[in-house]
């Protein structure tokens, strides 16, 4: 078969989303960060439909504008699809979405299927998607078709002329891959238990149909799904690149020089992971933000949260604090520099720096402290030739692997050209022979930096060619003195033989049985022959990083929600080298014991860093002291600051919680310190700090704190109770603060009077009637709280009033009058029976209040 | 073409990769030179290098630390250097720094970031000591009647000399220089011992290092064990044998240099550069059977400094500083550290859906991505780490041995990394680490091993390359350890483009033989030293020329990587010239390629290089068609781009170039 050509493809998913797929199974999903794994219930269109995803979120990886797919749903509710519209028939197969290169929206749209009530026939699936991909690509003859069904199989299917099908789709040259949930597989190996006969019947048909085509494939979905993230690398074919190899001048000697032409090509090349795209909750405009809580009312449920790709940009600006030495970030010697302390520093920096536009400045090097102006576009480079030069040879076995630089080079003698490649071939084949490597100086286009390397001599099986790979300069080598492991003097200049720094000769024993045992030249997969092969295979080794990064991308773009989907393991292949065999190991467990024991290293308990006699003392870090504050906070939950906040608002009164509590014990910690000394501000200001902290860091992207100046510590105002000036009870949660101030006890009376104010205040509101039973309930509890603190006279006012601001004034709310009417009694003024009851008074008789409410 | 300032720019996923060289730049290095200024050290002889020119230790160790300074300027630029010295009777002044130092001892210059004017004064001085060798002892007249400043006095002048001009994150270190090995003889010497040893505990605890360079004549050769093996420490208190181990660890510190004074420039070479372990892990060798390693970084490309962005304040140039920060664009908003999340790119929305899609699609912006309230889809940057480390802790762990033979040349990717035991983390280290590399020379062994040398980077498994410890004539040891050398993955590995080529008959094979055999170095190999990088030296003299306010003058810059050409042609110019014959009336080689089955065939556009040099010699180059200039050019290895009239001026310079 001829090499596929990449891209220039579309594939069409059929996907069944009769009722059948809606059941339930359950999936083990891997614990995250060391948890038990968790089982989590999900439906076998949700399952399947995953398969789908990540061969679009492939697609959308690579961003081919040649890759193109379709998806068809069948067991629809509805119809509409090409065939129907011309010929009628057939139903219930619904042209989900059109063929287009495939984003993100695309698979937002697949999210959001559900399994229907009817059930769809897969052959009308098939013969629509065999339609609509052929109008689609009209006379684009060349491209790639392929099909993916995807089934449960549960469903009774009308399988006659299904031959006629798989003929069309032989000459149409389509390749179609069915993947089935629980069909069994030999090879997974896999058994459905109670299988019913209708699907029994409908994979063996599968099977059929399949073996008729040029290109079918029967597969079982859990299988699809672990192959999909089997790590698959990406062949890259190497551009060649012309350059010359000379030996000698050729400038003015040239009868005596050599010049070939010579292609280079790269043998290795580093790859990396994909890199990630960064992104922030976007946060709204004032607009928004009222639009988005008018619509939080009317349908909580669609409520979103957007987040928006950030870009980089780099800002420049003038550091005017002098004393920067003073804060230079420490960095650890062994690179566990902590992220936060830096992030401090430069924040506490910042207070300095003036920013300064670009195109203000002026470039060039720092000599030292000197400014050293260089011209635009940096100095001259140094002049030189295209080219590779042989310095000269010297012997293979003095070759120092450790130098090697960089990634290796292909030499090559230009393809096109068979002096070169016998020229270049008589040399490769003559130092091989004398086992000789060439020194040279490779640059790699006028006036490009020259690299020196060696050229070392290769014999395939039917070319030769050079592999180049770049050795140090003389500045690259940095010679660090290390002490002698062998050779230990002592003070008097002798030579130390005995010493526990030496290994003993029982020791050296040991290690030797040890290197045996380890040894993995047997230590792989048999071969055709049945001899064991060497264990690890540069080949086969693939980047964990890459793969599981990528993994990781797609798994993200394609799920809903990481908290019910976390990421799947990662696949086996990734992790086949991370432990020496199992069979290495259990041949060496003697050695590994007996060098345990004659060796008997141990590790050294951390030393608590001693302090400096001098001055150069550790200042305190205020980092540390916060580090106690929050905890503290006593009920701060398990998951980090940042994964709440991706958890979003939903969780945000249940999370203000505990963080309130912690700043209002702060705001009262701070009170107390008012009380006791005027001027506080000054004396606790890293109280102050540490509070600001709390507050109002994980929360910026919420509204600024209402203009109550005198209470702005108070944990209330980050969250909009939307309390009016002066009032303790706001009209977000009227009950919830009247009952928290009640309970403090030295409030009541305002605390009555404010949720007085505040119901009367909302039912003269608009849209007052969504509010109704909410605000009958804090009548009633206002009602028992007057006549129990003995505020009688206030409900009796409150109430009179409340009667008076809906059936009289403008805007009124008559409504809610005939609600407390209908209440009656119960809301009616307090009488005198019912205070005396509860010790207090009141100049309301029983029956006064009894036809006051019926009015 | 990306404007010149973007091309050093790494992507950020890079960066974490590439720490390996930042770390030498972040953390500042701080030197301070001590010289003895005894007459011993100012004592007059001829200089070897120059005829009639009378020179003295003194100048030589002055040149030296002039040298270091110049090199510390483009190695690291935030370096500060200092000069004292000591047994002169030259004081401070009331009002300079160092007044309140010991008696005996005098700040040349305090500790500063290298700039220009410093180095050019340390030139001035040099200069003047040459024509007029007396103008050393004149500056800094020694001390009458052989009297010495006790060497504890010296440290503490040091210590506060370091104390007010280093900074405290920095690395600081004394380089010591003299050539008295018994300063102090007579009664009080074990007091003074004493005494230096005391303070010299008092710097090292303030986190400073002494590396000694005692100077060593065929006359007075040094012996470190009069005096200085008393007082001095191991080298570093947190890296070596520490302070507590004074009983059984009696071994001299590492670092002492003893030599030439010719020899002291290269010496400080060696110390340039303060040694720095990139990191510290524990190395698992079975389970349950751990050492503790430190990994150096003995080869990392030393690449130019970077240029940097200045701001005109009018009176001064002002180093810019610059920031990175994450935006959403639409909303010109900047996002925080803390509230990053990572996820994948969304990709540009296609032309195709745009059409059909509705309100959703416009919901969903280009660039954004909603979520319903209570569901995440995006990573913190702990999982992100994650995923490239797989849940690994840093740490090495060895797989197994191979053979030696089994690390091809190929399997190499990045530079290597150097290891050596670590006594600190774990004791009994430095004897199972000896084992092991004894074991592995012995036996021609590598180890492969995993390897996770950072919290940051990735894991990748490296072969194991054991190095024996070796002395050579010029004194340099060979360090004893393992290097690192990380092996590609098959992610990384590009199979070869070509498979089938023309191969030489034996005879040509034999013609090139010979003037190899002339060519070999014998038993020479790749000699790095031998190699400064052209590029690099000739961007710095021009940094230097322009920090000086000098005109560069690029003719007198030499390269030292170009090929040796007059040794070539006198050894091998014939048979290289045989070799050449042999190939042009070789068969194979005349055979003109075929052209490939199955493609069209053009008309023959070939035309042979005789003819166009002839068009050319005649000037009617024009007269060629752009095809068959293209071709030439292609031949050529040189680029086909352009109109005619660039392709015709390329032709004629390559022509012009190979006569």
């Amino acid at each position: 078969m001829p090499a596929e050509r990449a891209g220039y493809t579309v594939t069409m998913f059929l996907v069944d989303t009769s009722p059948s797929m809606g059941k339930t199974r359950e999936v083990e999903l891997p614990g995250t960060n060391g948890r038990d794994p968790e089982v989590i219930e999900m439906t076998n269109l949700e399952w399947a439909l995953q398969y789908v995803m990540l061969k679009i979120q492939e697609m959308i990886f690579n961003g081919r504008k040649t890759d193109k797919c379709g998806v068809i749903v069948f067991g629809s509710d509805e119809t509409k699809n090409v065939i129907n519209e011309q010929h009628g028939g057939y139903e219930n197969v619904v042209e989900y979405i059109p063929i287009a290169q495939p984003n993100a929206g695309t698979l937002a749209k697949l999210a959001k299927l559900v399994p229907s009530t009817v059930h769809g026939e897969p052959i009308d699936a098939l013969i629509v998607g065999i339609e609509t991909q052929d109008r689609f690509l009209g006379n684009k003859k060349t491209w790639t078709r392929k099909m993916v069904l995807l089934t449960d199989g549960e469903n009774p299917m009308e399988v006659e002329d299904w031959e006629a099908t798989a003929k069309k789709m032989n000459e149409l040259d389509i390749s179609l891959a069915v993947v089935g949930v629980d069909f069994d597989d030999e090879e997974l190996p896999f058994h459905e238990e109670n299988k019913s006969n209708i699907k029994k019947e409908n994979e063996e048909f599968y099977h059929t149909f399949t073996s008729l085509l040029e290109n079918g494939v029967v597969g079982n979905c859990d299988f699809a799904l672990q192959e999909i993230s089997r790590p698959d690398v990406r062949t890259v074919k190497s551009t060649m690149m012309p350059t010359i190899l000379r030996l000698g001048d050729t400038q003015t000697r040239d009868e005596e020089a050599i010049e070939l032409v010579v292609k280079t090509s790269k043998c290795t090349a580093l790859a990396r992971p994909k890199s990630w795209k960064r992104f922030a909750r976007r946060q709204l405009t004032e607009k928004e933000k009222a639009e988005a809580a008018k619509m939080a009312k009317m349908d909580v449920d669609e409520e979103k949260l957007t987040f928006a790709q950030l870009r980089m940009r780099t800002e420049y600006y003038i550091d005017s604090d002098k004393n920067k030495e003073e804060r230079a970030p420490s960095v650890d010697g062994d690179g566990t520099d902590d992220e936060e302390e830096r992030q401090r520093a430069k924040e506490e920096a910042e207070k300095h720096y003036t920013k300064v536009e670009k195109e203000e400045l002026v470039r060039g090097y720092k000599y030292g402290a000197s400014f050293a102006p260089a011209p635009e576009g940096g100095f001259p480079k140094l002049q030189t030739r295209k080219g590779m030069d042989i310095c000269g040879f010297f012997n293979r076995k003095n070759f120092r692997r450790e130098l090697s630089m960089g990634e290796v080079y292909y030499v090559w003698a230009d393809p096109a050209n068979p002096m070169s490649q016998v020229a270049l071939s008589s040399i490769v084949q003559a130092m091989y022979e004398k086992g000789v490597i060439a020194i040279s100086r490779w640059v790699s286009r006028d006036n490009m930096d020259p690299k020196m390397g060696v050229l070392y001599p290769t014999v395939f099986k039917d070319v030769d060619c050079f592999l180049w790979v770049q050795m140090p300069f003389a500045e690259d080598v940095r010679n660090f003195p290390f002490a002698s492991l062998e050779t230990l003097v002592n003070k008097k200049g002798e030579i130390v033989t005995d010493h526990p720094y030496l290994p003993t000769k029982e020791q050296l024993n040991a290690m030797e049985e040890f290197v045996d045992a380890m040894d993995l030249s047997d230590a792989g997969e048999k071969d055709e022959e049945g001899n064991r092969e060497p264990w690890f295979d540069t080949r086969l080794s693939y980047n964990p990083a890459i793969h599981r990064t990528k993994q990781a991308l797609f798994h993200g773009a394609v799920v809903r929600d990481l908290n019910t989907h976390p990421v799947p393991p990662p696949h086996p292949e990734l992790l086949k080298y991370f432990e020496p065999p199992r069979r290495v190991l259990k041949r060496a467990r003697e050695a590994i014991e007996e060098c345990k024991k004659t060796f008997n290293v141990r590790e050294v308990p951390k030393k608590v860093v001693r302090v400096r006699k001098d001055d150069h003392v550790r200042a305190p870090d205020e980092d540390e002291d916060m580090l106690l504050l929050d905890q503290k906070g006593s009920a701060r939950p398990g998951p980090s600051q940042s994964q709440r906040l991706t958890q979003g608002k939903s969780f945000a009164p249940s999370q203000s919680q505990p963080q309130s509590q912690s700043a209002g014990s702060l705001a009262q910690k701070k009170k107390a310190a008012q009380d006791g000394d005027d001027d506080s501000s000054a004396t606790e200001p890293e109280d102050e700090e540490d509070e600001d902290l709390l507050l109002n860091a994980p929360r910026k992207d919420r509204a600024a704190p209402l203009p109550t100046p005198a209470r702005s510590m108070s944990p209330d105002e980050v969250i909009d109770r939307r309390r009016a000036p002066g009032r303790i009870v706001g009209a977000s949660f009227p009950l919830e603060d009247f009952r928290k101030n009640i309970s403090r006890g030295d409030v009541v009376t305002k605390a009555v009077e404010d949720l007085a104010f505040v119901i009367k205040d909302v039912i003269s509101r608009p849209f007052a009637s969504r509010r109704f039973d909410e605000m009958l309930e804090c009548m009633h509890e206002l009602r028992k709280v007057a006549l129990q603190e003995d505020e009688i006279d206030a409900w009796n006012t409150f109430i009179r009033e409340l009667r008076d601001t809906c059936m009289e004034q403008k805007p009124g709310n008559k409504a809610f009058w005939d609600k407390v009417r209908g209440i009656g009694r119960p809301l009616s003024y307090i009488s005198d029976t019912e205070a005396s009851r509860q010790g207090g008074k009141s100049d309301i008789s029983e029956s006064e209040a009894a036809k006051f409410i019926q009015e | 073409m990306a404007p010149f300032d973007d091309w050093n720019k790494l992507d950020d996923d890079e960066e974490e990769e590439l720490q390996d060289s930042s770390l030498y730049e972040g953390k500042r290095d701080v030197i301070l030179f001590c010289i003895d200024c005894s007459p011993s050290m100012l004592e007059l002889y001829e200089d070897p290098r120059f005829e009639d020119v009378q020179t003295c230790k003194l100048l030589t160790a002055l040149e030296a630390a002039m040298q270091v300074q110049k090199r510390k300027v483009l190695v690291g630029p935030n370096d500060a250097v200092g000069i004292m010295l000591f047994n002169t009777t030259k004081r401070n002044e009331n009002d300079e720094a160092g007044a309140d130092l010991k008696k005996g001892t005098y700040v040349y210059q305090p500790i500063a970031t290298v700039d220009a004017p410093k180095v050019v004064e340390l030139m001035q001085l040099l200069d003047e000591a040459r024509e007029n060798p007396e103008k050393l002892a004149e500056m800094f007249p020694p001390m009458p009647d052989k009297k010495r400043v006790p060497v504890g006095d010296v440290f503490t002048s040091c210590n506060w000399v370091i104390r007010d001009g280093a900074p405290k994150t920095a690395t600081k270190r004394i380089f010591f220089i003299t050539d008295e090995d018994n300063p102090h003889p007579g009664a009080a010497s074990s007091r003074l011992i004493a005494s230096a040893r005391t303070t010299l505990i008092d710097l090292v605890q303030a986190g400073v290092t002494v590396e000694p360079f005692f100077i060593s004549t065929e006359e007075k050769p040094f012996d470190p064990s009069i005096f200085y093996s008393s007082v001095l420490l191991a080298t570093n208190l947190a890296d070596e044998d520490g302070l507590g181990e004074d009983g059984e660890g009696q071994i001299l510190p590492e670092s002492i240099s003893i030599g030439q004074i010719d020899e002291l420039l290269s010496q400080m070479r060696f110390h340039e550069v303060p040694k720095r372990a990139l990191f510290s892990v524990p190395f698992t060798l079975a389970p349950d059977f751990t050492i503790g390693v430190k990994g150096y970084g003995l080869i990392t490309e030393q690449k130019r400094g970077a240029y940097r962005y200045f701001a005109d304040l009018g009176d001064r140039m002002e180093v810019v500083g610059s920031r990175t920060a994450y935006v959403d664009e639409e909303q010109e908003t900047e996002a925080e550290k803390a509230q990053i999340l990572f996820g994948m790119d969304l990709g540009a929305p296609s032309a195709e859906v745009e059409e059909e899609g509705g309100d959703e699609h416009k919901e969903a912006g280009a660039g954004t991505r909603s979520v319903p309230l209570g569901s995440r889809v995006f990573y913190t940057p702990d999982e992100v780490r994650s995923f490239r480390t797989l849940g690994l802790e840093p740490g090495i762990k060895l797989l197994g041995f191979k053979g030696r033979k089994e690390l091809a040349f190929e399997d190499n990717i990045k530079h290597s990394v150097f290891i050596y035991p670590d006594e600190m983390t774990y004791s009994g280290s430095k004897r199972t680490f000896t084992a092991l590399l004894r074991t592995m020379i012995k036996k021609k062994k590598i180890a492969i091993v995993l390897a996770l040398t950072r919290r940051n980077s990735s894991p990748i498994f490296c072969a194991v390359l054991p190095q024996e410890e070796k002395v050579d004539e010029s004194g340099w040891r060979e360090p004893p350890g393992f290097h690192l050398i990380p092996l590609p993955f098959a992610d990384d590995i590009r199979s070869a483009p070509i498979e089938k080529g023309f191969r030489a008959s034996d005879e040509l094979k034999e013609a090139a033989r010979k003037w190899i055999d002339k060519l070999v170095v014998k038993n020479g190999s790749y000699p790095p030293d031998s190699y400064p990088n052209p590029a690099l030296a000739y961007h710095n003299a021009q940094l230097e020329a322009s920090a000086f306010r000098e005109e560069f003058d690029s003719e007198a810059f030499e390269d030292l990587t170009e090929p040796k050409y007059d040794m070539i042609h006198k050894r091998a110019g014939q048979l290289i010239k045989a070799w050449k014959q042999a190939v042009h009336e070789d068969e194979t080689a005349n055979i003109v390629a075929a052209p490939v089955a199955g493609t069209k065939r053009k008309a023959d556009v070939s035309v042979d290089e005789a003819e166009i040099r002839s068009k050319w010699e005649a000037g009617a180059l024009n007269k060629l068609r752009v095809d068959q200039l293209k071709d030439f050019l292609k031949s050529k290895g040189e680029p086909v781009s352009g109109k005619k009239a660039e392709l015709i001026e390329r032709v004629s310079d390559w022509l012009q170039n190979h006569p």
